[in-house]
This record gives C-alpha cells, sequence and structure tokens, in this order.
C-alpha cells in the first residue's frame, strides 16, 4: 500500500502533465493556422513586438521618473515658499498639459470595426481609422471636453493622429487596435448633445450603416483619465 | 484500542483519494493556465498576422521614431533628476521654471519662434474637417506649435463648421488659410510636400504651397482655460 500510493500519484501527475501539454497544443494549433502570411511576415511581426516592449518599457521609465521628480520638487517645495509658488503654478500647467490625471463627469465612447468582409469592394472601410478618432476626440474637445484619452492614452495639447489600415497610434504609440475607447472629461451634457447629433461625424454614420461599424456612446458621473506617459519634447520652438 | 484503527482507517481511505483529485485538479489548472497564456500570446499574435506587410512595416517606422522621442525625454528627465538631487531649493526653483516656460509654449500661452514652414491652402468648399486633417498631418509631421490666420491652434481648440464657414476657436476662419509650423523643418518640408500635393489634386482647391523658413515667429496665443468640470 505504502509503495503504492507515491507510484499512482506519480502516474497521475505525469498523465496530468500529458493532458495540460495536449490541450495547450491543441488550442495553440487552433489559434496559429499555419499559412504563407505568417511565415513572410514573421520577421516583421518579432520587430514591432520587440519595439512595442521598448515603447512599454520607455513608458512605465518616463511616468517612474516623473513621479521622483514631483517627490524631489515637493521636498524643496516644503523649505522655500518661492519654490512652493512655482511648484503651484506647474502643477496647474501639468494638469491642462495631461500630465496628471484627471476626474469628473464625462462620457465614454466605444468604436468598433465592422465584420470582416462586410465591405464588399475590398477597400476595408469597415475598419475604424485614425481619422476617425481624430474627428470623435475634435468633437469631444469641441462640445465641452476638458481632458480626453483614447484607449489608454490621454491627449495633449501637441497630441497628432497617425496609422494605417484599421490600426490607430497616438503620439508615440503603440498601434492601437479596434475596439478603440474614448473617454472624455468634462460638460457631459454637451459632449452627449454633439455624439447624438445625427449631423455630426459624417463618415462614421455613414459606414455605421454600410459596414456595421459601432459607435456606443455611454455617459458616466465620474471617469477618470490617465496622466501622459510619453514625450513633451519640443526642441525646435523658443519663447518670442 | 479499537477506537484508534477505526479512526485511522477512515483517515486513509480520505487521503488515498483525496491524493489522485488534488493532483488531477492540479492538472485541470495546469492545462487552463497553459491554455490562456498561449490564448493571449495568439491573441496578440493574431491582430499583427492580420497586418499586411506595409502596416507592419508602417509600425515599425513609427515605433521606432517614437521610441526615439521617448528615450530623448527619459534622458532629459533623468538630467533633470540629477539636478535637483545636487542641489536645494535653488535647483528645484530653475528646474520648476524651466518647466514652467516649456508648458507656456506647449499649451500656446506664449508667443513663439523658431524654424519651420508656412502652408498656403486656397480653395472654396473646404471644411472643418479638411482644416483638421492638415493641422494633424502637421502634428504628427513634427509641429511644435501651429497657427491658422494668426490663431493659435493646440489640441482643445475647437474647429467647427457654421452656417458661416470655418470657426477656429470661435473666430470665422476663411480661406485663404495660411498654417503656420514651427519644428523640424525636414520632416514638416516632407509633410508639406506630400499634403500640398494632394491638395492641388483636389477640385476644390486653387492653390496648396509651402515654403521653408528659418525663423517664424507665432504671436497668437490660447487663453487659459480653468477646470469647471474635471478635477485634477
Amino acid at each position: 500500500m505504502g509503495r503504492t500510493q507515491p507510484l499512482s500519484t506519480a502516474l497521475v501527475a505525469l498523465v496530468a502533465l500529458a493532458v495540460g501539454f495536449l490541450l495547450a497544443g491543441q488550442v495553440k494549433a487552433q489559434l496559429l493556422t499555419p499559412s504563407n502570411q505568417v511565415g513572410r511576415n514573421q520577421a516583421l511581426i518579432r520587430s514591432v513586438q520587440d519595439l512595442e516592449r521598448t515603447n512599454q518599457a520607455d513608458r512605465a521609465n518616463i511616468q517612474g521618473l516623473r513621479a521622483q521628480i514631483d517627490a524631489l520638487e515637493a521636498q524643496a517645495a516644503s523649505q522655500s515658499q518661492t519654490t512652493q509658488g512655482l511648484q503651484n503654478q506647474v502643477a496647474d500647467l501639468r494638469a491642462h498639459a495631461g500630465l496628471t490625471p484627471l476626474h469628473g463627469p464625462g462620457v465614454e465612447v466605444v468604436l468598433t470595426s465592422g465584420p470582416p468582409g462586410s465591405d464588399p469592394s475590398g477597400q476595408s472601410r469597415n475598419l475604424i481609422t485614425y481619422q476617425d478618432v481624430q474627428d470623435l476626440v475634435n468633437l469631444l474637445f469641441a462640445s465641452g471636453a476638458e481632458g480626453v484619452s483614447v484607449s489608454g492614452r490621454r491627449i495633449t495639447p501637441l497630441s497628432a493622429f497617425t496609422g494605417s489600415e484599421g490600426e490607430v497610434i497616438v503620439d508615440q504609440g503603440p498601434p492601437l487596435f479596434s475596439p478603440i475607447r474614448i473617454v472624455a472629461v468634462g460638460d457631459r451634457n454637451g459632449m452627449e448633445a454633439a455624439l447624438g447629433d445625427p449631423n455630426s461625424l459624417p463618415s462614421l454614420r455613414i459606414r455605421e450603416i454600410q459596414f456595421q461599424l459601432t459607435l456606443r456612446v455611454r455617459g458616466a458621473p465620474d471617469e477618470t483619465l490617465p496622466a501622459f506617459d510619453g514625450s513633451l519634447e519640443a526642441p525646435h520652438v523658443s519663447k518670442a | 484500542m479499537s477506537a484508534r484503527p477505526s479512526s485511522r482507517r477512515p483517515r486513509q481511505r480520505s487521503r488515498s483519494s483525496a491524493g489522485p483529485t488534488a493532483v488531477w485538479l492540479i492538472a485541470l489548472l495546469v492545462a487552463l493556465i497553459a491554455t490562456v497564456q498561449l490564448r493571449s500570446q495568439a491573441e496578440v499574435e493574431k491582430s499583427l498576422v492580420q497586418a499586411d506587410p506595409a502596416t507592419l512595416a508602417f509600425s515599425i517606422d513609427q515605433l521606432s521614431r517614437s521610441n526615439d522621442a521617448l528615450e530623448a525625454q527619459i534622458s532629459d528627465l533623468a538630467q533633470r533628476k540629477l539636478k535637483l538631487q545636487s542641489g536645494g531649493s535653488t535647483a528645484a526653483d530653475q528646474a520648476l521654471q524651466t518647466e514652467l516656460d516649456q508648458l507656456r509654449i506647449l499649451e500656446g500661452l506664449v508667443p513663439v519662434h523658431g524654424p519651420g514652414v508656412v502652408v498656403v491652402i486656397d480653395a472654396s468648399g473646404l471644411t472643418a474637417l479638411d482644416l483638421q486633417d492638415a493641422l494633424n498631418n502637421l502634428a504628427a509631421g513634427g509641429a511644435e506649435a501651429l497657427a491658422v490666420n494668426d490663431e493659435r491652434i493646440v489640441d482643445g481648440v475647437p474647429i467647427v463648421q457654421t452656417a458661416g464657414g470655418v470657426a477656429v476657436g470661435g473666430t470665422l476662419t476663411p480661406p485663404p488659410w495660411t498654417i503656420v509650423a514651427i519644428g523640424d523643418t525636414n520632416r514638416l518640408a516632407e509633410t508639406s510636400d506630400a499634403m500640398t500635393q494632394q491638395l492641388r489634386g483636389d477640385r476644390r482647391v486653387r492653390q496648396a504651397t509651402y515654403r521653408v523658413e528659418s525663423d517664424i515667429v507665432i504671436r497668437a496665443v490660447v487663453t487659459e482655460r480653468p477646470f469647471v468640470y474635471g478635477v485634477p
């Protein structure tokens, strides 16, 4: 009895391991269908993934450094009134530049691409583009937003949108894909009215009908925007 | 004496059935974790696999440039931190004053100057969306400060279509639009060239030109808007 017990346990453990690997292998085989495209793009995909990892690490580094600088400045401000005054002015400007989190009433908009193949012309008009996101962000600011974020990326006074088919890049990336979640804090009623206006966002409205893109809007009493974690370097411009 | 064996037997029985059950549970957990892990990796790869080589090449170019910008920011912040660590409130005052000046420039609160481009677009029938596109192209092309017909542009300044035409920050701004962008002139010239070429192909556009200048001044400023709804 005493000897068969560990033996049976070991056997069960081996079977368990085999089951685990089999299951995982099965899932992997189903999800990663081998194709010529995968083979051709493999090197490019690896480069993108490496760059995305660096991008993420750099952002974390920037956030860490900004927090450390804040702490050092606060320490200095506690010893000098002049420093305290300067720190208050900087804090206000940082908030307006999107360098600190912001919360308050607002709206959440979720933009989702239409299903694959819903544009039979092959022009991919079923996909969300960076122009769609740009139009939405501009509409939100024009209707009372005090701060906006796009899938966790805070919009700053220098923000720009780029991208290619189905890919949206805000400032220094990384690329964002559908669904894109846009959150705005500000005049909730004004923003909801603008988003509900059938004459606003004409390109999106038409493609909603033709290619089943979706635009879901939800108002909320308290939305939170993250702080910007990218670069705000502007080396070519100086005070006149 | 008789109580002991009877109490031991059920304990042995429960151990012999609990052992394999626990191992099976662990097995299930291992399988589940492995599956979830592989699925999340596969999901990420699938979204990239769907992208064509041109999109991937675009992503590589964009991410490389972005990472350079992020690293420049890291270097700047690291230097600022070192200065703060080495000095007392004097170093802090200097660092804060530098940041104050930078943020005022960034938010359009003070007049600015620097190298850049001047883009002129004369057209009839262009809308607020066309102007937003042009400004976004320049911002993505390296503009660090922007103005249209002497109206300063930063994100948050409303550019809207009204019955009378395009309004920028509440001021009616009819074409011709003179867009001034300060920044890296190589990148801005490249962007302006592509943009004006495309605009010249538009029937509504009468003129779309650009010129590079070594020093442009933007005097227009934006009025600071206090938060009404948002709480930092």
